[in-house]
């Protein structure tokens, strides 16, 4: 196995609101290591982008993060602001969800892909811009060298996204937090930045967190895969795992969702029934009852502890029965 | 053809004009839609497919006018919109409305995500009370999946799948007849994607929306459109009926698109994994002579290089390549 660079212990992640306090992260455990691609799934608004923005010291003014995020062995949690962009610029870096938001929509791409260069490794505009080029080829981005003095708006969704991993890329971090990196690409060059992805892990044993409503992406590249509801982490296993022997209702009914191309077409798509958990309540059970139908009277008493199931297969259920299709009666 | 088209679009160009590199810029044309034609019939769903960066946002925003046409024609039940004034244009916002790409960034921050939700009912139905706008808020709200006890927060207090359900929300409100949706689910889990695809088609048989639905998931796609266009660099490769294209495309960048969805199976997907080509793409700053797909197209020959080809019928398919037949055979 290999060892693992960052480890998170206990993080939880609050905000506060107008209406009271919102629990997006509780309670995360999990670690991610060199070399290795960690996919995270769930559900829209379960804190996966929240738990990597917290350990990038990027939460919003109203948010707080506690618990513990070591990588390499020192805690780098809620560091002060001048040893965080030290951080960013040199070990990690983040692709951010909204590309739009994440760029200066005031300057061209081409400086602010060179600024990073010349701030954390002291290059000239000269050779930062040439480096920048080739980045940007590397994200198959056409006419690179023009497209440096355009604005990001000048790009469509799925270009701005491009450079967004470019820049990234351009600092060799060890720990790459992909958020959503291909949500607006089309599958060809999806397909070509997921290649890119995987060599880097390849090459210089990067660590990637993949982060992704696309269980076909996950399935082509994660190596383990952490399903994330309410805040919480509710399943972890080996992608294989996952897929074909997963252990946890709301996986389930994710994973039954999936429209797919090989499969018919099906007259109306599934879906999980009921509505999301709000997170400003915490309930005593588990967040999923009222949407499970292997629901009995403990989950609404009892939170379900994350067990280790073995083989590094963990899940939060208190259900021991089998899941599927079959024993759901209806 | 009997009934006649909901939203016909005709030659359209959207071109624009950019600064050259340089310290003396020359400015070049990009011809992000590039002479593209179809037609809208009302009630169907039309999907948009196509690369990154291909025109499918262009392409959209020119149909609503939100970016003006350079050239060509959108006429909306007849009416011309390319031409049309401002004022004349307004009655006709109600009718057409747009969910953006970018959920966040169309967002107003300084507004309450009930406040943007009702906003274009205040707009475009003066009219309407109150009381009966914050209840079509909290309805609509439910329908896509936002809980009515957010109506008060601000949308960067929202995640991204949510921002994007608030724009859902505020295209739904106004029950528009044609609704433009720009890569509506693509940052949302599949079981509120399916929740929210399921809730477009039931607004379809209830009150007969259209619908015109870019997305890059071709298997989302195949769920909800009647009909599909393939565009490739601002161009319109294929258009075809939906089971017709999946089960048999015509257009070789069809078949290129097909065969790199991911399938959600790592079994399969790592069986499958094939080392995507390298090939040169080319740029919408300087098209290729010809067909625009013929720098990485398997068919190409000589006469792809000089001649562009037109959008013609073939078993009542429309496709854009000289050497279709040689896929259909
Ligand atoms: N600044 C904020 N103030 C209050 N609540 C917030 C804030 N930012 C995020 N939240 C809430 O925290 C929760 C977790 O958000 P997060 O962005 O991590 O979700 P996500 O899992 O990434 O979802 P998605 O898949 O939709 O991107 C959400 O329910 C969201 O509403
Ligand atoms: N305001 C603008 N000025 C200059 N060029 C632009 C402008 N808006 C778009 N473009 C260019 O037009 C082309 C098409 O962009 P568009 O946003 O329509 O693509 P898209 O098909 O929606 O892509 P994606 O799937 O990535 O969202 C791109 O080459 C883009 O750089
Ligand atoms: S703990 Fe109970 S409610 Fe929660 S997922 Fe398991 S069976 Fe369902
Ligand atoms: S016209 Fe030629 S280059 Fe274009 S798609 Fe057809 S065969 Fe390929
Ligand atoms: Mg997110
Ligand atoms: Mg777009």
């Amino acid at each position: 196995m290999a060892a693992s660079l960052l480890e998170i212990r206990n993080l939880a992640v609050r905000f506060t609101t107008g209406d009271g306090p919102v629990y997006a992260v509780n309670d995360l455990d999990l670690e991610v290591r060199r070399g290795e691609v960690l996919g995270m799934v769930g559900e829209s608004g379960s804190g996966k982008s929240q738990t990597w923005l917290a350990i990038m010291g990027l939460l919003a003014k109203n948010g707080r993060a506690e618990g513990s995020v070591r990588l390499g062995g020192e805690e780098i949690l809620n560091l002060p602001q001048r040893a965080l962009t030290r951080l960013r610029g040199e070990r990690m870096a983040m692709i951010f969800q909204d590309p739009m938001t994440a760029m200066n929509p005031f300057l061209t791409v081409g400086r602010q892909m060179t600024e990073v260069l010349e701030w954390h490794r002291g290059m000239s505009r000269r050779e930062a811009r040439a480096r920048c080029i080739g980045a940007l080829e590397s994200v198959h981005i056409t006419d690179a060298a023009r497209r440096l003095s355009m604005y990001p708006h000048e790009f469509s969704g799925g270009m701005r996204q491009r450079v967004m991993i470019a820049t990234a890329l351009l600092t060799e971090p060890q720990l790459l937090i992909c958020d959503e990196p291909t949500t607006a690409l089309d599958v060809t060059v999806q397909a070509q930045i997921l290649a890119l992805l995987d060599e880097l892990r390849q090459r210089f044993g990067t660590a990637i967190v993949l982060v992704t409503h696309d269980l076909g992406v996950i399935a082509q590249l994660a190596d383990r895969v952490i399903v994330m509801y309410a805040g919480r982490q509710v399943e972890q296993a080996e992608v294989h795992t996952l897929y074909g022997a997963y252990r946890h209702p709301y996986t389930e009914g994710l994973l039954r969702s999936v429209p797919r191309l090989d499969q018919p077409r099906s007259a109306r798509l599934a879906t999980i029934p009921g509505r999301p958990p709000d997170l400003a309540r915490r309930p005593a059970g588990c967040p999923f009852e009222p949407r499970c139908a292997y629901a009995s009277e403990i989950c609404r008493r009892q939170m379900p502890p994350l067990v280790s199931l073995g083989d590094a297969h963990l899940r939060a259920c208190h259900y021991d029965g089998a899941l599927g299709p079959q024993e759901r009666g209806a | 053809m009997s009934e006649p088209a909901l939203l016909e679009v005709r030659a359209l160009d959207v071109h624009f004009s950019v600064r050259g590199p340089g310290l003396l810029p020359s400015r070049l044309t990009l011809r992000a839609v590039d002479q593209v034609s179809f037609d809208v019939r009302a009630g169907e769903v039309l999907g948009v497919v196509g690369e990154s960066g291909c025109g499918k946002s262009t392409l959209s925003r020119a149909l609503l006018k939100l970016i003006p046409a350079t050239g060509g024609s959108v006429r909306l039940r007849g009416v011309e919109l390319t031409t049309l004034p401002k004022a004349a244009m307004r009655p006709l916002r109600r009718s057409m409305q747009m969910i953006f790409q970018d959920p966040l960034a169309s967002l107003d921050p300084r507004m309450t995500v009930g406040e943007i939700i009702a906003e274009p009912m205040k707009a475009l139905l003066p009219a309407m009370g109150r009381v009966e706008r914050e209840q079509r808020v909290l309805r609509t709200m439910q329908q896509v999946g936002l809980l009515p006890a957010q109506i008060n927060r601000y949308p960067h207090e929202f995640s991204g799948g949510q921002a994007q359900r608030i724009g859902i929300a505020r295209a739904l409100v106004v029950e528009p007849q044609l609704v433009i949706c720009d890569e509506p689910v693509s940052a949302l889990d599949v079981s509120i994607k399916s929740q929210i695809i399921n809730l477009l088609l039931d607004l379809r048989a209830e009150h007969g929306l259209t619908y015109i639905f870019v997305a890059h998931d071709l298997a989302t796609v195949r769920h909800i459109a009647d009909r599909v266009m393939v565009l490739y660099l601002g161009r319109v490769m294929e258009i075809t009926d939906r089971d017709a294209l999946y089960a048999r495309p015509l257009h070789p960048y069809t078949r290129l698109l097909l065969s790199a969805v991911p399938i959600p199976d790592p079994a399969l997907a790592r069986r499958r994994r094939v080392a995507p080509a390298r090939e040169e793409l080319p740029s919408p700053l300087a098209l290729p002579s010809g067909c625009a797909f013929r720098t990485r197209c398997p068919l190409a020959d000589a006469r792809c290089v000089a001649e562009r080809p037109v959008l013609r019928e073939i078993d009542g398919r429309y496709v854009a390549c000289h050497h279709a037949e040689a896929a259909a055979a």
